[in-house]
């Protein structure tokens, strides 16, 4: 599904990323984690291909395809997802009319057929509910005035509409008091499928017990410096990432 | 020595002799005349056009009068021609002028009860008709030329308390190819407790380069309400100067809102005069512009009296060169207590070399009111575009939900559903014709 080969990536001239290979199969789940400021946020970025994060060096392929040759809704439209650390709030764009102008922009550049209003508003409800996406969060202009947990909803909430083939999530936990992470963890978890990736991203590794990945991934200063399977993430969750960084 | 260029208009529209006018027009108009010989056409250094120099804008052509055209449309106003049919859903009486010609062949003839309408030159033979025409002519030049050189216009008076119902619609048409200027004067009279809901739009066929000048005398009556929303959408290289000088009375409302789309410069100004307490006025409008146009939306407020409330909210999208104005002032008497003014420009550039003057002011003598003004000037997010693009949304269209996300705010205001969607596929079609613009040259 994504192959990573020694992605070395500048942002304002400064090196952020410095050489990330990382393969992750179809229907894997792979967990990144390490501390604040290691990079995991510019990897989510350079994968969406968010303008000022500058490719110096590696490659990057994804369905066997080069990336960077994309843009940023070619990308989406291919299913590539990220679920963002910060979601953005829009004003004067309502939740409802943002997921209906992404699902049938996406839909359309596949060569599918546009959802008309109907049939849209029965599966926007079908998605809706488990998350606790409520009709008046759908009412409301994006993420503005969103709680934490009530933007994150949506960002699954998204997710679950435009059903991605790799799905990026950038610390979805932080900020979650342990009912919404189950809520959310569910969520992706009902995701889960064979032919569908993850690429999870967090600081801690308590979302790791709902989410249970493949692979665990420890990014240090723009550097994988480990990689193991799930029990890794009890290991650091133990000794904390200052070990493993200066290993 | 050379003649300056309004001694050059006047000369060329000296051949226009009235016929018939009664004597005091004729004084007034003489009067007016001297007063614009003397002031010129406004330029940088008057104040109030210090944004928007109409006379370097006139100084290229020679303008000739522009002429009466009794023949039939190149399009059926009503449901067809430029504009793209603006308010074509929207069910209506139309009122049709052509080069500054009133054209009652193409006009609506069964008016609602209550309701009467008349071509100015008729008007002005009717005894007191000068009380209606009350804008001053030596605050203003360009009323003055309007007021020496006004040929038609139309006369709108509905009775006390009735409502008009379906709206009336003023649709301005402009065929002329070349450089012909016209002045129109209109009157907007309601009495007391009167309702109505004008339209207007202003059409001219592409590229001709005249000069459209229209000044609106409204005159609402005590608790009258008049809803005013006007589509400015001429031919490219025209200049639309229009004025609208409003009076209320006690517990009167106004709301008025326009856009402007067309046009190498347009100006389209309110002055405002409360006459008795507990009236309200709305002078929203949004102003969507590229290449080299200037728009100009300024808002003059007089809170003469106390216990009105005011409020002028200015959005404007700028592309390429474009420039957007937003000038105005809210005046407060010692007396105004209780007075809420505010006035707010928003703009939002799309390209660098766009530009926005806004500077509304205030200016207080009372001391128990409500007052604000301000003015901010942007560029689309682009954290946000990236947020849409990467749910696959196209860059035109993400770039298309911002703006219109960004107008809308003033757009919600229209208290017409059907006008107010009018009004935002008109923005839609701006904005389709400013992304191809732009992926031609990206
Ligand atoms: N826009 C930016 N300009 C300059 N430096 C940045 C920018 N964004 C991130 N950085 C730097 O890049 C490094 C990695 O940041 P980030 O990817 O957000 O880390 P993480 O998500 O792992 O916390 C940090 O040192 C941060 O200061
Ligand atoms: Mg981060």
């Amino acid at each position: 599904m994504l192959e990573i080969k020694d992605l070395h990536v500048n942002v304002d001239g400064k090196e952020i990323l410095k050489g990330i290979t990382l393969s992750v199969g179809t229907g894997e789940v792979h967990a990144i984690m390490g501390p604040n400021g290691s990079g995991k946020s510019t990897l989510s970025y350079v994968l969406s291909g968010r303008e000022g994060y500058e490719i110096t060096k590696g490659e990057i392929l994804y369905k066997g395809k080069d990336l960077r040759a994309m843009e940023i809704e070619e990308r989406a439209a291919a299913g590539l997802f990220l679920a963002f650390q910060y979601p953005i709030e829009i004003p004067g764009v309502t939740t409802m009319t943002f997921l209906k102008t992404a699902l049938n922009a996406q839909r359309k550049a596949r060569g599918e057929e546009e959802l008309d209003a109907v049939k849209f508003l029965r599966l926007v409800r079908e998605k809706a509910g488990p998350l606790n996406v409520s009709e008046d969060m759908l009412k409301r202009p994006l993420n503005v005035g969103f709680s934490g947990g009530e933007k994150k909803r949506a960002e699954i909430l998204q997710m679950a509409l435009l059903e991605p083939s790799l799905a990026v999530l950038d610390e979805t936990d932080s900020g979650l008091d342990i009912d919404a992470l189950k809520v959310v963890s569910d969520g992706v978890n009902a995701l889960r499928s064979p032919d569908r990736s993850m690429i999870v991203i967090t600081h801690y590794q308590r979302l790791l017990n709902h989410i249970v990945p493949d692979k665990v991934h420890v990014l240090s200063a723009g550097r994988i410096v480990r990689t193991g399977g799930k029990e890794l993430a009890h290991e650091l969750e133990e000794t904390g990432y200052a070990d493993i960084v200066e290993a | 020595m050379t003649a300056s260029i309004e001694e050059q208009y006047l000369e060329a529209f000296s051949a226009l002799a009235p016929q018939g006018d009664p004597a005091w027009l004729l004084a007034r108009r003489r009067m007016a005349r001297d007063i614009f010989a003397a002031a010129g056409f406004p330029h940088r250094r008057v104040e109030a056009w210090r944004y928007t120099d109409l006379r370097r804008a006139l100084a290229k052509e020679g303008y000739v009068p522009a002429q009466r055209y009794d023949g039939p449309l190149a399009y059926d106003v009503e449901t067809v021609g430029p504009g793209a049919a603006a308010f074509g859903d929207v069910e209506r009486h139309m009122l049709v002028c052509v080069n500054g010609f009133f054209r009652p062949d193409l006009s609506s003839a069964d008016l609602p009860d209550g309701v009467s309408i008349k071509p100015l030159s008729e008007a002005v033979k009717e005894t007191g008709f000068e009380d209606f025409l009350t804008t001053d002519d030596n605050l203003h030049p360009v009323n003055a030329l309007n007021s020496a050189l006004m040929q038609d216009g139309l006369v709108i008076r509905v009775e006390a308390g009735k409502d008009a119902g379906k709206p009336l619609h003023m649709v301005h048409v402009t065929t002329s190819a070349g450089a012909s200027a016209a002045h129109m004067r209109h009157v907007i009279a309601l009495e007391e407790d009167a309702k109505l809901c004008l339209l207007e739009t202003h059409l001219g066929q592409g590229g001709a380069g005249y000069l459209a000048n229209h000044v609106t005398e409204t005159h609402l009556g005590e608790g009258a309400a008049l809803t005013h929303i006007k589509l400015q959408d001429e031919a490219k290289d025209a200049l639309h100067v229009a004025a609208n000088n409003l009076r209320l009375a006690a517990n009167a409302k106004y709301y008025g809102f326009v856009l402007a789309l067309g046009a190498r410069l347009s100006r389209h100004e309110t002055d405002a005069v409360f006459k008795g307490e507990g009236a309200h006025a709305d002078m929203h409008g949004a102003l969507a512009l590229r290449g080299k146009q200037l728009g100009d939306i300024s808002t003059y407020v007089d809170h003469a009296v106390p216990g009105c409330s005011s409020n002028a909210h200015v959005k404007s999208v700028l592309d390429e060169e474009a420039t957007g104005v937003f000038q105005g002032r809210v005046l407060v008497a010692k007396d105004a207590q209780k007075t809420d003014g505010r006035q707010l420009s928003n703009a939002l550039l799309l390209s660098r070399d766009a530009g926005m003057n806004a500077k509304p002011e205030l200016e207080i003598y009372a001391d128990d009111v409500q007052c604000a003004h301000g003015s901010t000037i942007g560029e689309l997010d682009g954290t946000a575009l990236f947020y849409l693009r990467s749910r696959g949304i196209d860059e035109a269209t993400a770039r298309s939900l911002l703006i219109r996300a960004f107008l809308d705010e003033v757009l919600e205001t229209i208290p017409l559903d059907g006008v107010k969607q009018d009004i935002g596929s008109q923005i839609d079609v701006w904005f389709r014709a400013s992304a191809l613009a732009g992926s031609e040259t990206r």
